[in-house]
């Protein structure tokens, strides 16, 4: 019988050699080591207040006021106007994530092929030019700028340019996800067959047809399911954005928050979890009808 | 636009019919989302377009002086430290999570889809909830120190992380598995010799783009109080210190492309 030291280790490289993927282990749990040697034992880690008595007793007063027990009033989320006053908001905030992911995706759409290296390289049947070298490396490096800042950096740099709204928010959210959905659309093309490409490349079809006939039908699909996938993170980061760019659900949610109005904070959860289910529902079927 | 038929069997009828209802939804998402935008207001600032010429300006230079460096390092080791302890406690939740979820253990039918379906559950809950919401409710109720901060990082990425990875494990292909099964492996066996070292490269390349997605949640931890570099990239905005935003993104960057890095060369370590 094999022992399990032994196959992990196989698996991880022959066996005894040092390869990178031991060497980055080894790294990497060093790394953890010292990042939470540094949380633990620095500045207010917090350990003691956590599991001390009165942080939950605080906690439990927390809940009990999101719920609103016997704090005499009528609970906002029993209150039918309040439903629809901050309905109005959801629905701003659905707008916002549409809005945004339709930003990046006709971003990506105008932008991913000549990010591919296959398509600047040549390999795929084309002549390779200085041009082409020089966009497929601006592309990349546009992609890697976005992608690394977060929607919530980018909001907060957008409303010094835009007026508050759904707008910035918008802004912000699409930024981000053009760099993620750019790199991995790329990437469909990059791992894509080249079959059908080089036999239209061979039978005398121009960059037009290329792009239309070649590349497009092959990459479509993936590239509409992974904007779907996007969607569904978007619906959650919405609420965020919308902390820092007035808009939606998020602003009204730091105002409940900030004036201690703790049961219109739990109806506008209860509203931010029915946004996350539907879009979730929503994108799983669209992406089976892409799938078809 | 233009699609590919994905499957042989499927009917050219039924596939344009797909085709052309997936394009009106989402040209009609699209056209009404444009629609909510509050036009009226003006959509650029007064003074927005001369705000916004000041920050591209600003790229030429960034801040480079030691002294802003120094801050720039030392904010960037807290947004790793915070990411690193993030990602190491989701992966120690999510994977055991993952591993029941997926329900390859459970050995009767009746045990295994309770477990799948409570662990699902549980998952879903967890991830549903953005990591900055959850920090922001766990600070109201616990008071803000690391700890709840990161507990608040990866309570959510345990959710994400023990979906795909039950996914995975799914996704194993049932021959390799047979075999061990014919062999007389039992089902925790037929796991950590089959399930596991088939998806191991699968599950690192995930775990690492979720450490690269950690770094930017911790970053944004500053919206709550923690130190890093969300917080020194607040205090230069409100200083109106273009150039220095500029450094602080670009070590944003830095960091992003090291780890994106990292996982590329492991996971070519792994194939060979």
């Amino acid at each position: 019988m094999i022992g399990r030291k032994n196959t992990l280790r196989e698996i991880a490289a022959g066996p005894g050699r040092i390869t990178f993927a031991r060497v980055s282990l080894y790294g990497f749990l060093l790394l953890a080591a010292i990042s939470w040697g540094y949380i633990l034992f620095g500045a207010n880690s917090g350990f003691a207040d956590l599991v001390s008595e009165r942080a939950w007793s605080n906690a439990w007063e927390f809940v009990r006021e999101l719920v609103g027990w016997d704090t005499g009033a009528r609970p906002a989320y029993l209150q039918a106007d309040r439903w629809i006053e901050t309905g109005k908001l959801a629905y701003r905030t659905l707008a916002m994530s549409v809005l945004a992911i339709g930003f990046a995706g006709i971003g990506v759409f105008l932008t991913f092929v000549p990010a591919a290296r296959n398509v600047s390289d040549g390999s795929l049947g084309g002549r390779p030019s200085f041009a082409g070298g020089a966009l497929y490396h601006a592309l990349r490096v546009v992609f890697a700028v976005t992608r690394a800042v977060p929607e919530l950096v980018w909001a907060l740099v957008i409303v010094f340019f835009l007026s508050p709204g759904i707008l910035p928010g918008a802004v912000a959210l699409g930024l981000h996800n053009y760099g993620i959905v750019g790199r991995l659309s790329a990437e469909i093309v990059e791992n894509m067959d080249p079959g059908p490409a080089r036999a239209l490349r061979a039978s005398g079809a121009g960059n037009i047809q290329m792009l239309f006939y070649g590349i497009l039908p092959q990459a479509m699909p993936q590239f509409i399911t992974y904007l779907l996938y996007r969607w569904e993170v978007v619906i959650r980061t919405t609420v965020v954005v919308g902390f820092v760019s007035a808009g939606g659900l998020g602003r009204e949610f730091r105002l409940s928050l900030s004036f201690f109005q703790f049961t219109e904070l739990a109806l506008i959860i209860l509203w931010y979890l029915i946004l996350v289910v539907a879009v979730d529902l929503l994108s799983a079927w669209l992406r089976r009808v892409v799938r078809d | 636009m233009i699609w590919t038929e994905t499957g042989p069997t499927r009917s050219k009828a039924r596939f344009f019919e797909n085709r052309r209802l997936l394009s009106l939804v989402l040209a009609g998402a699209l056209v009404w989302s444009v629609a909510s935008i509050d036009w009226g207001a003006g959509v650029v600032h007064t003074g927005g377009a001369r705000a916004l010429k000041d920050f591209v300006l600003a790229l030429f230079p960034p801040e480079l002086s030691p002294a802003f460096l120094r801050i720039a390092l030392i904010a960037s080791w807290q947004t790793v430290a915070y990411a690193v302890a993030s990602i190491t406690l989701a992966v120690i939740i999510g994977l055991p999570l993952g591993v029941v979820a997926s329900g390859t253990l459970a050995q009767s039918s009746r045990s295994r889809i309770a477990a799948v379906a409570g662990v699902r559950f549980l998952l879903a809950a967890m991830r549903s909830i953005h990591e900055l919401v959850w920090a922001v409710l766990f600070v109201t109720a616990f008071g803000l120190s690391s700890l709840t901060i990161i507990l608040a990082i990866a309570i959510p990425y345990a959710g994400i992380l023990g979906r795909i990875y039950s996914d995975l494990f799914n996704d194993v292909p049932e021959e390799p598995l047979r075999a061990l099964r014919s062999a007389g492996a039992s089902p925790l066996r037929v796991f950590l010799y089959g399930r596991l070292p088939i998806m191991l490269g699968d599950l690192l390349s995930y775990s690492f783009y979720r450490f690269e997605c950690a770094i930017r949640a911790a970053a944004i931890m500053s919206f709550v109080g923690i130190r890093g570099l969300g917080y020194e990239i607040q205090l230069s905005l409100n200083d109106l210190l273009f150039s220095e935003v500029w450094t602080l993104l670009l070590f944003l960057v830095a960091l992003v492309l090291l780890v994106d890095y990292w996982s590329t060369r492991v996971r070519r370590s792994l194939a060979t």
